[in-house]
């Protein structure tokens, strides 16, 4: 394993494999619009779907131009190895996401992937709650959908602000135990956030897995920390975070997020979202530190 | 009457024994400490490496965001996060010792004593192939900045110069007033070679927040294409400048743009922010630059140069160049 660059995080957090990326010129097969400036899109790329794991991501260079320069990251929604395809849910707030949501069926980009860590999947079935929020619902038809082939019970407790900003549920892999929506404004499912009402949901929970915004993990990781669990203790929380990125694969040291010292060590430490990232343990983010950074301008 | 051409010869002499494969090496902070890309990238078509700035103690680097994106170009504010000399010197150039390809630590100090302590650790260590001495990086804040005034600029690297045989290239900043007055001053001091240009100091303004998008003062380092005319005139001064071997960085995306450096007076290049979009980048710039030095039949590279005494005008560029 590589030594990190920067502070070291003794052995708490593994690194993603980087051999199993391949850049691989990915042609546009379908972009479906939906509510609001949500979109899924699909490319070809036989490669990367056939490596994609879920919780991992792609770094998409939507146009081999100077303008936008970066590649933009973005979870694999969907990797359908077979068929050779992987798919994106993705909404358009700035110029790379609004280019993407021009694209046709036809059009190419370059894909880099899979990069980054993804979910741990249970060696032995159990019940897997998934907790998202918005645009935090992007990797979990492909993580439900792997978990459900393992014979795993999953429950999707998924939120948003409003109804524009929520995941289309006929998207939804078919088998799921349960299906909760929120909405902060009522406009579609239960009124309220989603880490308000969960705690029903996570009864008999093996694992949880979680992804959106800071704010909203920070909290899950406190209510599931102070919660009690009956024998077995609390389940094993996973969370997906997000970073500016300029590489993604460990060389910018762009994408700083902090870590919980280790045992023994002194100090604040950094790790990396594209290598140690961006599925880390709840348990060895610096959660206080996470929050205190300020919201991502562009 | 038949004529024979000698052979092509892609290498590059930097002195000292330092001689690269091809002219093509990776930028500081660009390609991390040469493995962390490895599986990835590949590192045997390289003709050298320059690893991420090293201090004399770890640093855990600036507050994010670190990195803001921009016309043809990104800031960066990484703030020289890196494990300090110590690790680099044992764990990390025990692994570049095996490799094929040079790899040159590039060395940050907030003052002369700690430049001269941290390539002290560096000298004699076997996979340690040279420093590279960034008396320019914008990210940390010092009491005195090296890169700005030629005399503190020429003390820095004479003291160094005193302590180490290794080869020492001086990384020039753009941010100054006369950038040729610094190279001069730091060829006399005894550097082997310069590299120019470091990032240029640049802002980035969220209009909706009314404040920079970069934490603290705002101010980041520019990279990219954004900046590659301003690096080719830099490269072009520092060329008529000094006499040792030029190193040109910035904005270099494609074979052409790195011929373009060689033209422009370079005897080398590094390739930064292209490791980032497309990390093939400095593979194809080399094969590229291979297969035009077949195709227009050169000898070395440094045919590519401009010969200035060619091109009748001023010397020295005049301001009104509108
Ligand atoms: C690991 C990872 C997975 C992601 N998965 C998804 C996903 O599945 N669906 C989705 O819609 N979005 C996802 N994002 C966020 C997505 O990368 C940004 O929305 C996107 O980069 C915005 O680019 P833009 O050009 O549209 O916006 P601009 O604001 O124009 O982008 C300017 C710069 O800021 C960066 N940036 C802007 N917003 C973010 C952000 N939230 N996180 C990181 N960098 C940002 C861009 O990459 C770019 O370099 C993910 C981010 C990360 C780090
Ligand atoms: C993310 C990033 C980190 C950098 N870190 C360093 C550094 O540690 N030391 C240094 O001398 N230059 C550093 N640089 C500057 C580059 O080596 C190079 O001089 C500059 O980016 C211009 O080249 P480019 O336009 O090809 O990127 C860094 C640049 C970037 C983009
Ligand atoms: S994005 Fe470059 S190091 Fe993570």
């Amino acid at each position: 394993m590589t030594p990190l660059a920067g502070a070291s995080t003794q052995g708490l957090v593994g690194e993603s494999d980087l051999s199993r990326a391949v850049d691989e010129a990915a042609e546009c097969t379908a972009l479906q619009p939906l509510q609001g400036n949500l979109f899924e899109i699909r490319f070809r790329a036989p490669e990367v779907a056939r490596r994609a794991q879920p919780g991992q991501f792609a770094q998409i260079w939507v146009e081999q131009s100077h303008i936008p320069l970066l590649r933009r990251p973005f979870s694999f929604s969907r990797a359908q190895p077979r068929e050779g395809v992987v798919s994106f849910y993705i909404g358009a707030v700035g110029e790379g996401s609004r280019r993407l949501r021009r694209f046709s069926p036809g059009d190419s980009a370059r894909i880099l992937g899979p990069l980054g860590r993804g979910f741990t999947l249970p060696d032995r079935p159990g019940r897997s709650v998934l907790v998202s929020g918005g645009l935090g619902a992007a990797p979990f038809p492909l993580l439900g959908e792997r978990l459900l082939e393992r014979g795993e019970q999953v429950v999707w407790v998924n939120g948003a602000r409003t109804q524009s900003e929520l995941y289309p549920g006929e998207l939804v892999p078919n088998g799921m135990a349960e299906l909760v929506q929120f909405t902060e404004d009522g406009s579609q499912g239960r009124r309220g956030r989603v880490t308000a009402g969960l705690l029903p949901s996570l009864k008999g929970a093996d694992r949880i897995y979680a992804c959106g915004p800071n704010q909203m993990l920070a909290a899950l990781f406190a209510l599931i920390s102070e919660s009690a669990f009956e024998e077995g203790g609390a389940p094993q929380l996973e969370v997906s975070i997000e970073a500016p990125m300029g590489c993604g694969f460990g060389t910018c040291l762009g994408c700083a997020i902090p870590l919980r010292p280790g045992a023994g060590g002194e100090g604040p430490v950094v790790g990396l979202c594209c290598r140690q990232g961006p599925v880390l343990r709840g348990s060895l983010l610096d959660w206080e530190r996470l929050l205190q950074q300020p919201e991502h301008l562009g | 009457m038949i004529t024979i051409t000698p052979p092509f010869d892609p290498r590059v002499d930097l002195g000292r024994g330092l001689v690269l494969a091809n002219p093509i090496g990776v930028a500081s902070g660009t390609f991390g400490f040469g493995f962390e890309a490895e599986a990835l990238v590949g590192i045997t078509h390289l003709g050298a490496i320059f690893s991420k700035g090293t201090t004399a103690v770890a640093r855990e680097g600036n507050h994010p965001p670190r990195i803001a994106e921009t016309a043809a170009g990104m800031l960066n504010s990484i703030g020289l996060q890196n494990p300090g000399v110590e690790v680099v010197a044992r764990d990390y150039a025990a692994r570049w010792a095996q490799w094929p390809v040079p790899v040159l630590v590039n060395v940050a100090g907030a003052d002369i004593s700690e430049y001269v302590a941290i390539v002290q650790h560096l000298d004699g260590v076997s996979g340690v192939s040279g420093v590279e001495l960034n008396i320019s990086c914008p990210n940390i804040a010092h009491g005195l900045d090296f890169a700005t005034e030629p005399g503190a600029a020429a003390r820095c690297v004479a003291a160094v110069r005193a302590v180490t045989t290794l080869p020492l290239v001086v990384k020039l900043s753009p941010n100054v007033t006369d950038i040729a007055e610094v190279a001069r001053a730091v060829a006399d001091a005894g550097a082997d070679a310069v590299s120019a240009v470091n990032t240029y100091l640049g802002m980035k303004m969220a209009l909706h927040a009314r404040r920079p998008v970069l934490p603290g003062l705002g101010v980041g380092g520019l990279s990219g294409p954004a900046i590659k005319p301003l690096a080719l005139a830099a490269v072009a001064k520092v060329r008529r400048a000094v006499g040792i071997p030029v190193i040109g960085i910035g904005g270099i995306a494609t074979t052409a743009d790195a011929l373009e450096f060689l033209v422009a007076g370079a005897d080398a290049v590094q390739v930064g922010t292209a490791n980032f979009n497309n990390p093939q980048a400095s593979r194809e710039i080399v094969e590229g630059c291979l297969a035009y030095a077949e195709q227009h039949h050169l000898q070395r590279f440094t045919d590519l140069r401009w010969q200035e005494q060619d091109h009748p005008g001023s010397r020295e560029p005049s301001l009104d160049v509108d």
